[in-house]
């Protein structure tokens, strides 16, 4: 009696918390959204309103002039080839980079593991700017082309972290399975693609969404590396360089209305890879 | 050693992959003309479509040149920032630089000397104070393209309402004005209305907002043009004591977070009866459906105890990089862009203000722009920032006094111990 | 002799699985990351080309030393008693700006304080990095806390099987998606002083206030705003984490102990959180790296009114140009970054160890 009472209030609080979680990460991008669908009247009126309402009469009305605005805007539709191009190139190298280096920090044996660990890791320790500098003049000496060098550029913050989850994970598979495939005559390579590396999977996916996002948003590099190639510049630069009819203003409205058309396709590729994400567990199996 | 062999073969394939991705765009910028001049200019919608006229129309008139329109950020730190790395790497990928009226001392080194263009004799029909501005160790650096100057916005109709029949010609009158109204329209019922609005940030906008007030008292220009540092004195105390005395009665708590569009905005909606801002809101505030279009009215910003007021000098110029492969060919591009036609041009289809008196008498440009003619004396006696004095240390100059006079705005100190600070600070930056 | 050649081979093929991530450190880290530890020992000017000269440790110098210094109280010659400071209303004490040396660097106060009766005034040679560091670094641990709390609870949700848990998961991860430089202006404009800004509308309905709070320039609110954002942010890159980690516990264990009758909170301390334990290790390190170097928040929310650590290496280097100062604050804030991620190896028992 007493157990299934307590059962009760403990789906209460579940439920509860699920509703206060959601309204937190969510709320933002509901008002990114209202607020892309507002004329700059509506924006600036007082008190501001939850749904797009007429200043004067106060009736509910909806503009899509920030999206026209937005899809007119050629260097944006461009910027999301080239976001798309670059991001995925970054977490294709870093996921195979990563995959390499993780199973040899995390499951073989050699001198300098630590040591390893902490210099890819310090590729990731200075503030961006101190070090785009240093890259630039890399990049130039090289003449390394502008999407490549953002690829290239992206890794810094990319590999070190799929590196260190993807070890983090190896570690935990049992040493025995490695053993295991030794023993049938397998290379450790081997062993490494065929048993190993398909246990990682709901890992490679975590870490590749996670990863996909970073490269997706990057900024200062992005800005500094397309400034003369104007065809290579990816979203958050072509996002920047909004800006309205007349020098200082702030077209607020059409800023938001990119921001809601850039995150739909990372959620419709959240959305696609969801399922894997979860995929090691028996569905409903850890109860709470 | 079949493990080697996988290993090579997912390099090589992956790095031709990403080579061969984008090697497509790289052919296309490199294509070029005889000869091809980069200007870096905003990305702001008008501002870049007459630049690109401006380009075209020099193209049908040199046809060996082609010219090509950068976009820039128009967030002005990034586009520093962007400027400063081709300086850094001495590129000469851009030829003509956009440069704000505050940079030319700190980046004098990079820029050509136009007077050996030529420069010195269209010079002379500019502003000085711009052209003073612009000129570095006797060397002009930059030629004025358009300029900007601080200005007071005000509500025609509330001052009618109220029973005011001048626009408030002193600090004095404005709190006063200010008070009223503030008060009789919550009265009424605004709760959100406020008397006078303005860029109280911790930003360079604080700056110009800060200058005009210490200006307007007599208070000096922070380092005067010998590079006498003369902040630390009572009237500049006193400027500042004042405004941090708006804070939380004519102006909201906020201000003190407010740019220009926070101002803009607030004003724009009709909740606020004063304004300090650029010129630039006056066109905004006039299109059709702004709720205050025809209701309002610029003028001179008020007067201080020296009996005048002031207004911060803004504005745009152009340079010639000295990295450019083709500087002459480069200077030319960049006397034409800032040439009276093309100024006149910019005036009468974008309200861009001309930096050449003469277009301020020119009856065309006063038919489109009625406003200019009444505040050639604003521009012509704007207030310069002590930028070319404190060269190559201005923006931390600049630091040094906003972020003092946020302390004064936020209460955090008294106007005298911030001027005091400011100026030891500065003594030890630039001494 | 045979488990010695395996050692060996293993040890080869480590080598080869490393080359890949060994060139490209090689290639793109390598000479900028080594040119920030040069460059901060330097006075290098950005930008310019005015002579670079070695200077020591003199940036360094400048941007840490501290000083902690006795004031005098000042009395009234009238009275005897001690005077009251006309603009703060408080009893009255010797100016700090007069007594603190100023040679080779002046200092300035940053705060001052009582103790034991006595006023103190606490200095820097530059108390704007000082602050920085601070705030950082109250910013980075309230919000590493806040998210690796919220993280696991939604990870902990997030795995179950409940109806809507695909459009929730996607849900979830909305925040990371938007890009920084974005959302950041997206909340500055919810924080809006007036009512054009959404938390003055809630605020002044519920009553709290009359709908004209500065939340991002007050000073009580200022830093929480900031720790909201990023908690918003990067709670779902936690979750993300923390969910894959959480799956690789073997079912068996967790019916084995439900069997045993172990509470929820025993399950969690003794089962779940030792199995992600590695998980949680790495996703603290890079949550710690990322807000220990937090920029764009900054730099877009607070202007220059306070400063992240990155901001203020990002403004010395851009309007000052002064790349060797500049250098050096990157290297104080790889040095933080070093030891806090030596403080979670060390109290995790090592990242080698299981």
């Amino acid at each position: 009696m007493i157990n299934k009472k307590s059962k009760l209030a403990g789906q209460i609080i579940f439920w509860l918390l699920i509703v206060v979680m959601f309204i937190y990460l969510v709320f933002p991008f509901y008002w990114t959204i209202v607020t892309s669908l507002k004329t700059e009247n509506q924006l600036i009126m007082t008190p501001a309103t939850f749904i797009p309402r007429d200043p004067v009469t106060k009736d509910i009305s909806i503009t899509f002039q920030n999206y026209g605005a937005v899809f007119r805007n050629d260097t944006f539709v461009r910027g999301i080839m080239n976001s798309a191009i670059v991001s995925f190139s970054v977490t294709v190298l870093a996921l195979v980079f990563g995959s390499f280096g993780a199973f040899a920090l995390g499951k073989l044996r050699f001198r300098g593991r630590t040591f390893s660990l902490y210099l890819i890791l310090s590729m990731t320790m200075f503030p961006q700017i101190s070090v785009l500098t240093g890259l630039y003049a890399v990049i130039r000496a090289l003449s390394i082309p502008a999407r490549t060098s953002m690829i290239l550029s992206y890794m810094l913050f990319t590999l070190p972290f799929t590196i260190w989850v993807m070890t983090s994970f190896f570690k935990k598979l049992p040493d025995s399975l490695l053993q295991a495939a030794n023993v049938d005559g397998a290379t450790s390579f081997q062993a490494f693609y065929m048993v190993l590396l398909p246990l990682t999977v709901p890992a490679m996916v975590t870490t590749g969404l996670l990863a996909f996002i970073a490269a997706w948003n990057e900024y200062l590099f992005a800005l500094t590396f397309t400034s003369i190639q104007s065809s290579a510049r990816t979203v958050p630069v072509a996002m920047a360089l909004f800006s309205g009819e007349i020098a200082r203003q702030e077209p607020f409205g059409e800023i938001m209305a990119a921001s809601v058309i850039v995150t739909l396709p990372l959620l419709v590729l959240v959305y696609i890879f969801q399922k894997r994400l979860v995929e090691g567990l028996t569905a409903g199996a850890v109860k709470g | 050693m079949r493990t080697t062999k996988v290993l090579a073969l997912c390099l090589v394939l992956l790095l031709a992959g990403t080579f061969s991705i984008t090697a497509g765009g790289q052919q296309e910028a490199e294509e070029a003309g005889p000869i091809t001049l980069t200007v870096a200019a905003g990305a702001v919608g008008q501002e870049l479509v007459l630049a690109k006229e401006a380009a075209t129309a020099y193209m049908s008139m040199n046809p060996d040149v082609e010219v090509i329109v950068l976009e820039t950020p128009d967030l002005t730190t990034d586009r520093l920032g962007l400027y400063l790395q081709y300086f850094e790497a001495q590129s000469g990928v851009v030829d003509i630089y956009q440069i704000d009226v505050i940079w030319p001392g700190d980046i004098a080194e990079h820029l050509v000397d136009l007077n050996q263009y030529g420069a010195a004799s269209v010079a002379a029909d500019h502003f000085p104070a711009i052209i003073e501005n612009n000129t570095v160790d006797g060397k002009l650096v930059a030629m004025p393209w358009f300029t900007d100057a601080g200005l007071l916005y005000y509500r025609a109709d509330l001052m009618e309402k109220y029973g005011f029949s001048e626009p408030p010609a002193t600090w004095d009158d404005l709190e006063m004005i200010a008070e009223k109204v503030q008060a009789g329209e919550r009265a009424a019922g605004n709760q959100d209305f406020w008397g006078f609005v303005w860029q109280g940030n911790s930003y360079e906008g604080l700056t110009c907002d800060a200058l005009e007030w210490v200006v307007s008292m007599g208070g000096g220009n922070i380092v005067e043009p010998d590079g006498e540092i003369t902040i630390n004195n009572p009237k500049a105390a006193k400027a500042l004591d004042m405004a941090a005395g708006w804070v939380g009665t004519i102006s909201p708590e906020g201000v003190t977070g407010f740019g220009e569009e926070d101002a803009r905005n607030m004003f724009q909606a009709g909740n606020a009866m004063f304004m300090r801002n650029w010129p630039y809101a006056y066109s905004l505030g006039n299109a059709p459906d702004s709720a205050i279009s025809g209701k309002f009215d610029v003028v001179p910003l008020p007067a201080g105890d020296s009996g005048r007021g002031a207004a911060a000098l803004g504005g745009w110029q152009l340079a010639a990089s000295k990295y450019s492969e083709n500087v002459e060919e480069a200077v030319d591009l960049l006397m034409y862009m800032t040439s009276y036609e093309e100024q006149k041009r910019r005036a009468i289809v974008g309200s861009y203000n001309p930096t050449i008196k003469g277009l301020y008498s020119d009856a065309e440009v006063l038919e489109a722009t009625p406003f200019f003619g009444s505040l050639y004396d604003v521009f012509v006696n704007a207030a310069a920032r002590p930028s070319t004095v404190t060269a190559p240390n201005y923006a931390e100059a600049s630091k040094i006094f906003f972020s003092n006079a946020h302390d004064v705005l936020t209460g955090k100190q008294s106007g005298a111990v911030a001027v005091r600070n400011m100026a030891l600070d500065i003594e030890d930056l630039i001494k | 002799m045979s488990q010695h050649r395996l050692e060996r081979s293993e040890q080869k093929l480590a080598m080869l699985l490393l080359i890949p991530s060994f060139l490209v450190i090689f290639l793109i880290a390598f000479y900028p990351l080594g040119s920030v530890f040069v460059t901060s020992f330097t006075n290098r000017t950005f930008a310019s080309s005015v002579e670079t000269e070695t200077v020591g440790f003199d940036n360094y110098r400048k941007l840490l030393s501290l000083k902690i210094m006795k004031l005098e109280p000042i009395f009234d010659p009238d009275t005897g008693l001690q005077a009251i400071d006309d603009f703060s209303g408080e009893p009255a004490y010797q100016d700090p700006i007069d007594l603190l040396p100023r040679d080779p660097f002046r200092y300035k106060p940053l705060r001052e304080f009582d103790l034991f009766g006595t006023r103190y005034v606490y200095a820097a040679t530059d108390p704007k990095f000082i602050q920085s560091i601070e705030d950082t670094l109250f910013f980075t641990l309230t919000s590493v806390i806040l998210e690796t709390i919220f993280g696991m609870m939604i990870a902990l949700i997030m795995i179950k099987n409940f109806p809507g848990r695909g459009g929730l998961r996607v849900a979830m991860l909305v925040p990371w998606a938007i890009p920084t430089a974005v959302s950041s202006r997206m909340w500055e404009w919810m924080f809006a002083s007036t009512r054009v800004g959404v938390f003055n509308v809630i605020a002044q309905w519920m009553g709290y206030t009359d709908g004209q709070f500065p939340f991002l320039t007050d000073a009580s609110t200022q830093i929480w705003a900031m720790i909201a954002i990023d908690v918003w942010k990067t709670t779902p890159f936690m979750a993300l984490l923390l969910m894959a980690g959480l799956q690789t516990i073997p079912m068996e264990v967790y019916e084995a102990a439900y069997i045993d009758g172990c509470g929820a909170i025993r399950r969690f301390t003794k089962i779940t959180m030792p199995l992600v334990k590695h998980t949680l290790l790495v996703a603290l390190v890079f949550r710690t790296l990322d807000a220990l170097r937090v920029f764009d928040l900054f730099q877009i929310v607070f202007a220059q009114k306070r400063y992240s650590m990155a901001s203020f290496s990002y403004y010395q280097l851009i309007d000052n140009k002064m790349m060797g100062y500049s250098s050096a604050a990157s290297v104080v804030i790889f040095f933080i970054i070093l030891f806090f991620i030596l403080l979670y190896t060390k109290i995790s028992g090592g990242i080698q160890n299981d």
